[in-house]
């Protein structure tokens, strides 16, 4: 009985994500917005191409926020303001010391993991396990504080880091931004890293077995409050990472992380919550079909964002699991 | 016959969930390098006393002594590195990681990565679990996980190992290729084991002291021949005659 359940549930979020997919399509061929030509496949190609590349960024914050909930079941919505926080950093850095934006990052990531190591032990090391509403209250109460001490700082104006902004012809009609390549490389370079650090390392299979049973890993000898500690220093780390890199593509204030959080929200809802590949691949495919639905439906920046929380919610409701979560027990 | 030594002292635990009285007053002392067993009927506060002892509980109030320290209060990390293991009544392995990585994941970070490495080939050998190296936790059988969590508690090369309900799910050729494997950690490495176990035949045939629990209270102690006859053990498990 739930074994067809399973299945059924699994068939509908296909039949879902088809949807979403050709949807943009039918919108845009409803309202003239696809032409079958060159010029037209070439455009689609390149906002394909934005989508992955997009969705490789998000996906790498998104993995931090799904790491804190897979091993301590926190959901952690100041996420976003790490991912903003690091933002800040990296352009400090810039316009004051005149770091390279990516050169910087050898110094905003050792940064962000202290944050991490000091907000998990100061803040969530004495609730975790406890009811889920206080860690949450918590996070939501650190967030707010982040926007408000930047805010105090640095005012609510947009900043930007002009960086690498010709574009990249990768054929005569098809460009991309480099820096939206370097991005890209970069998220891809740091996920994979670690991914392998949580595969094999050591304290990678403590994390994982923590993520697994934390009760088995204390009679096993493992110190969950220390492996706590580097799980949301890794995760800072992750959102900083990921706020270096798209502070190099768009501008930001105070008020953006808000947005990365629900972002990352989205995705580890779709890829299933507390799973890394799951997060990879979810941020991909959720970045794809927003630059869809912008490049084909008219008004369609305001639509993205009903899409993907929309999105959210539909996901929930099929499979909670999303692709590739963990069976609720 | 001289007094043995004692490699646990436990002095009075306490342990009550609301109402009820899970541990009430439990004193006992394991021999050390023996396998004592621990027996009672169901809810008579076998389970809670181990997870008291391994720290996944936390007392009342008593004390437990291990090599002189008192360990109550202790986190059950810290308990383990003072080189008590343990395996749970219904098996807790990690399902989504393979049978080596669930060997590895008991080592300490303190000893070199390629030692722990040989240890893990060296047990899952000793339990006849090589083949399976590579096979997740969740899809090994019941059996296999049993002694899949059996080897995991030797990785650290404890001293003391608490074994929860070892028999229960397992065959009997799997049940006695793993009392053999219990017998050659007592008899050749000195080990300390205690057993909870309902199999009376694994009680009776392998443990040289058993300890009779009943509403949380340690009721008689003894040699196995003399607990069969004890009356109160009788009672407790039969009721009034």
């Amino acid at each position: 009985m739930q074994e067809k359940a399973e299945i059924r549930s699994k068939y509908w979020l296909a039949v879902f994500l088809v949807a979403a997919y050709t949807i943009p399509f039918g919108v845009g061929i409803y309202t003239d917005n696809v032409f079958f030509d060159l010029q037209w496949l070439a455009d689609l190609t390149t906002v394909i191409l934005n989508g992955i590349m997009q969705g490789g960024v998000y996906a790498m914050f998104a993995v931090g926020l799904t790491l804190i909930f897979g091993v301590m079941r926190i959901i952690n919505v100041a996420h976003g303001e790490l991912v903003m926080l690091g933002a800040y950093l990296t352009w400090m850095f810039f316009f004051y010391v005149g770091v390279d934006p990516l050169l910087a990052l050898f110094i905003t990531l050792p940064i962000a993991f202290c944050i991490g190591l000091l907000i998990q032990k100061l803040l969530l090391n004495a609730v975790v396990g406890g009811p889920e509403l206080t860690p949450l209250l918590i996070t939501f109460g650190l967030g707010l504080t982040i926007i408000h001490i930047v805010e105090a700082i640095f005012t609510t104006d947009y900043r930007t880091i002009p960086y690498a902004p010709d574009a990249f012809q990768l054929t005569e009609t098809i460009a991309v931004s480099r820096s939206k390549i370097i991005s890209f490389v970069m998220a891809a370079f740091i996920s994979i890293s670690v991914f392998v650090f949580l595969k094999l390392h050591r304290l990678g299979k403590a994390i994982r077995a923590t993520a697994q049973n934390a009760d088995v890993a204390m009679v096993c000898g493992i110190n969950i409050f220390h492996i706590y500690m580097i799980t949301s220093g890794l995760a800072a780390a992750l959102a900083v990472a990921g706020g270096a890199l798209v502070s190099i593509q768009f501008g930001f204030n105070p008020e953006t992380g808000v947005l990365y959080t629900l972002q990352a929200f989205a995705i580890i809802v779709l890829g299933g919550r507390g799973h890394y590949i799951g997060a990879l691949i979810g941020g991909v495919m959720l970045a794809v079909i927003e630059s869809l639905i912008s490049f084909m439906i008219p008004n369609g920046t305001a639509m993205v964002e009903i899409a993907s929380y929309g999105m959210m919610v539909f996901v929930l409701l099929i499979r909670p699991r999303g692709l590739m979560g963990p069976k609720e027990n | 016959m001289a007094e043995a030594e004692i490699a646990l002292d436990i002095q009075n635990l306490k342990k009550y969930f609301g109402g009820i009285k899970a541990v009430d007053g439990c004193t006992f002392q394991v021999p050390k390098g023996q396998i004592s067993g621990l027996i009672g009927p169901n809810g008579s506060g076998k389970t809670t006393t181990f997870n008291l002892l391994t720290g996944v509980l936390e007392a009342d109030s008593g004390d437990v002594f291990y090599n002189g320290e008192n360990i109550v209060g202790l986190r059950p990390y810290e308990i383990f590195n003072r080189g008590i293991s343990r395996t749970f009544q219904i098996t807790r392995i990690y399902r989504e990681m393979t049978v080596f990585e669930n060997m590895l994941s008991a080592s300490s970070m303190k000893i070199p990565v390629r030692e722990a490495r040989e240890r893990a080939e060296q047990l899952m050998e000793f339990v006849t679990l090589t083949k399976l190296r590579g096979e997740y936790g969740g899809n090994l059988s019941y059996g296999q996980q049993k002694l899949l969590e059996f080897a995991r508690a030797l990785m650290t090369d404890p001293d003391l190992i608490l074994l929860d309900e070892p028999a229960a799910g397992v065959n009997r050729t799997l049940l006695n290729n793993l009392l053999e494997h219990i017998h050659h950690l007592q008899e050749d490495q000195g080990k300390t084991v205690l057993i909870v176990e309902h199999d009376m035949n694994v009680i009776m045939n392998h443990c040289e002291k058993v300890f009779v629990l009943d509403y949380g209270v340690k009721i008689a102690e003894g040699l196995p021949e003399d607990i069969q006859k004890n009356e109160d053990v009788i009672e407790a498990y039969f009721g009034h005659r």
